[in-house]
């Protein structure tokens, strides 16, 4: 026991010793989120459009509300008043809007009379997200305006459809949160436990402790410890400050404490168990830095934080049905947004804690005694 | 004096690939003893100490260490031995007294028992001022002695050291052989330690093994050794140019048992040096060579290592020597 407080002391104050490490491991993931919460969020705003109305009849007056409704509501785009019809599709050439709406003078006339009434679209049809978004909001909004204005002919038949939202709504940002945890364990996992290791090996310093009557069990289990609580603290503060960034009320932390506690805690020894194993052997820190690459896109990509579970291909399903990541955010997930108790997360609490017994076995078993 | 045997070691061998970096070594060393390992670079000093030290599983043969086989029980010979290796090891980023005392705890010792022993130890090495600065803080020297007093917070009964005075200057040095004297004296301890200084293995060790390419090629007390070879002084000379004139007539001369000649410079292994002196360089002169520079020493372990393998242990590149002459070596030129 003495030998194991030791291990685990030993490094405890080294890593108390390198701020810079500590002040890294907190500011990368709260950056991460910042960073994919502004860029990549789930709707897209402000998408520059440019409007060219040749018709001053009441269907165009129409249409034009509906998109501006669109532009002050959920503010997909921002819409642009433009007289001259080429000057506005050469905007859209020059990437000064993403498409460009050309209403023709006889636009309102052909709509009531029952011709075929027609409107130009210019599209940046190469930024696929952005135009495919302007396409299906211009259209509803010109479907809407023609209803309106013909509401007898409405067809009984056309089924609507009401959703209802199972669980307390959550915006893009928020549902990022298990993701930036999981990804903070991650580089605990890996900066701490088997990767110091690897230090003393790469400095030649290991000798001094293979030289004392450390077991190999006092050696692993003592740095998976001093791992542990360094990367669990570490987690649990970024935990709080990204609830706080992205607005989720800090109570559901508080409330359900004890069962995000183990849900980290377990992910957190199934990781550093992992490392062991991988990195085990390895005596050049330049092997971690190309693994950590590696292993992150890896474990994070398939573990559903960002994209989900359900839309990748088979065999990527296969591989997160093994990744410990998966489970981890699928359990995190259930707790923060969908109230699941500690039961509901029963299965991948299984899992990692399966996980982590195998491979602390066989990172034990791996570690050479001798140089 | 019977004594115990502290390391016992039966044909010994290690290989990386085709090299063998140690090659059947047997040698034994009793309880109480200094023994020392004396050899060039790349002569399997440091893989042999990491063998009879468990870091290293032998290719083949076997060895005692303390009480057990280092192969089937280095756990418990892990327990009794003491190592520094050649190699600084301790953390930069703690201070000496927190890697002595977080070493102490690697062998279980209670705290109040670290607390002292730590104190006693750092003062023997000098270090008590700074204790509590960053190893990253100390000069080489001042980390070399760190790793010695480490080492001995669990006092040992066998400690071995690889090359311990390797970079420190000739005052640092005596400061350590005076502790490591005083080890021996006054806690008994055993003390295996390699060397390429001879002058450390002279001053310190009872018995010395001279160890070349993976092999012992000598041993005994330094007093044996140097007795093992022939006359009892050595002549330097440096000449202009050695020809076979001039090898031919020093080699006739009654009191030179032998020569090693090295480019320019000649070596005579010869008896009574100071008085026969004047003779020698007489007779280079009568070849037709001119003597630039004459000195006479007492015979070292260096001069039993240039005996043994023709080449000087100083010598990084182990230079070639050109030819011998002398008993018990190839002879170019008779006598
Ligand atoms: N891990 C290794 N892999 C391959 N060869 C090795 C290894 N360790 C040592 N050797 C070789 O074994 C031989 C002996 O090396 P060793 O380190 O034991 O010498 P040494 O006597 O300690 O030398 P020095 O005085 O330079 O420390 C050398 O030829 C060396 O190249
Ligand atoms: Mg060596």
């Amino acid at each position: 026991m003495v030998r194991l407080l030791a291990v685990i002391d030993r490094d405890l104050k080294k890593f108390r010793r390198n701020p810079v490490v500590l002040a890294m491991s907190v500011l990368m993931p709260i950056i991460y989120l910042v960073i994919l919460g502004n860029s990549f969020q789930g709707k897209l705003t402000g998408l520059p459009v440019a409007v060219v109305n040749h018709d001053s009849g009441p269907q165009a007056r129409r249409v034009i509300e509906n998109l501006r409704a669109v532009a002050a509501g959920p503010e997909t785009f921002s819409l642009s008043f433009m007289s001259d019809r080429k000057e506005a599709v050469q905007g859209v050439q020059g990437g000064r809007f993403k498409a460009a709406l050309i209403i023709p003078p006889d636009y309102s006339r052909r709509a009531t009379v029952g011709g075929r009434p027609e409107l130009g679209l210019f599209l940046d049809n190469t930024d696929g997200i952005s135009s495919e978004n302007i396409r299906g909001l211009i259209s509803a909004a010109v479907r809407a305006a023609r209803n309106d204005y013909v509401p007898i002919r409405d067809p009984r038949d056309e089924t609507t459809l009401r959703d209802i939202d199972l669980y307390p709504k959550v915006d893009y940002y928020q549902s990022l949160v298990p993701g930036v945890v999981i990804m903070a364990i991650f580089l605990g996992a890996l900066t701490t436990g088997a990767f110091n290791l690897v230090m003393d090996r790469f400095l030649g310093i290991d000798e001094s402790y293979l030289l004392t009557p450390l077991s190999k069990s006092h050696i692993v289990t003592g740095l998976i410890i001093s791992g542990l609580m360094i990367t669990t603290a570490i987690s649990f503060f970024i935990f709080a400050v990204s609830m706080v960034i992205t607005g989720i009320p800090l109570s559901r932390g508080v409330e359900k404490f004890i069962p995000l506690s183990i849900v980290i805690i377990l992910t957190t020894l199934c990781l550093l168990s992992l490392m062991f194993v991988i990195l085990g052997r390895i005596g050049h820190p330049r092997v971690v830095g190309i693994l950590s690459g590696f292993l992150n896109v890896i474990l994070f990509f398939p573990s559903g934080a960002v994209y989900p579970v359900a839309s990748f291909p088979a065999w990527l399903r296969l591989f997160a049905r093994i990744n410990p990541e998966a489970y981890a955010v699928d359990a995190l997930k259930s707790l923060l947004f969908k109230n699941a108790a500690l039961v509901n997360v029963a299965g991948d609490i299984a899992f990692l804690f399966c996980f982590t017994a195998a491979t602390l076995t066989i990172a034990i078993l791996v570690f050479k005694r001798t140089l | 004096m019977e004594r115990n045997r502290a390391i016992s070691v039966n044909g010994i061998s290690k290989r990386f690939g085709k090299v063998a970096a140690v090659d059947n070594v047997s040698f034994d060393v009793s309880e109480g003893e200094f023994f020392g390992f004396l050899g060039p670079n790349g002569a399997g000093k440091t893989t042999l100490i990491r063998m009879l030290t468990t870091l290293l599983r032998p290719s083949s043969g076997s060895a005692v260490v303390a009480c057990c086989d280092v192969a089937r029980d280095p756990a418990a010979v892990r327990r009794e031995i003491g190592v520094v290796p050649q190699a600084m090891t301790s953390d930069l980023d703690l201070t000496g007294y927190e890697n002595m005392d977080i070493y102490g705890r690697f062998y279980g010792l209670h705290s109040r028992e670290r607390g002292e022993r730590i104190s006693h130890l750092l003062e023997m090495v000098g270090l008590t001022g700074r204790g509590h600065d960053l190893v990253a803080t100390y000069s080489g020297g001042m980390r070399r002695r760190l790793e010695i007093a480490r080492v001995l917070v669990h006092r040992p009964k066998i400690l071995f050291l690889d090359e311990p005075t390797i970079g420190l200057d000739p005052q640092s040095r005596h400061v350590v052989w005076d502790f490591l004297g005083k080890l021996i004296g006054e806690d008994s301890m055993t003390i295996f330690l390699t060397t390429h200084y001879m002058e450390e293995a002279e001053t310190l060790c009872s018995r010395v093994a001279i160890i070349d390419t993976g092999k012992i090629i000598a041993l005994g007390s330094p007093d044996e050794l140097k007795a093992g070879i022939p006359g009892n002084d050595i002549i330097t000379l440096t000449v202009t140019e050695v020809t076979q004139a001039i090898s031919g007539r020093l080699g006739e001369l009654p009191f030179v048992h032998k020569m090693v000649i090295e480019e320019t410079t000649l070596r005579a292994y010869v008896d009574y040096g100071a008085r026969n002196l004047p003779a020698l360089m007489d007779e280079v002169r009568h070849a037709g060579g001119t003597v630039l520079s004459a000195t006479v020493h007492e015979q070292s372990l260096e001069d039993v290592f240039i005996h043994y393998t023709g080449k000087s242990i100083r010598d990084e590149e182990a230079k070639k020597v050109s030819f011998f002459i002398g008993a018990g070596i190839p002879q170019k030129l008779g006598r």
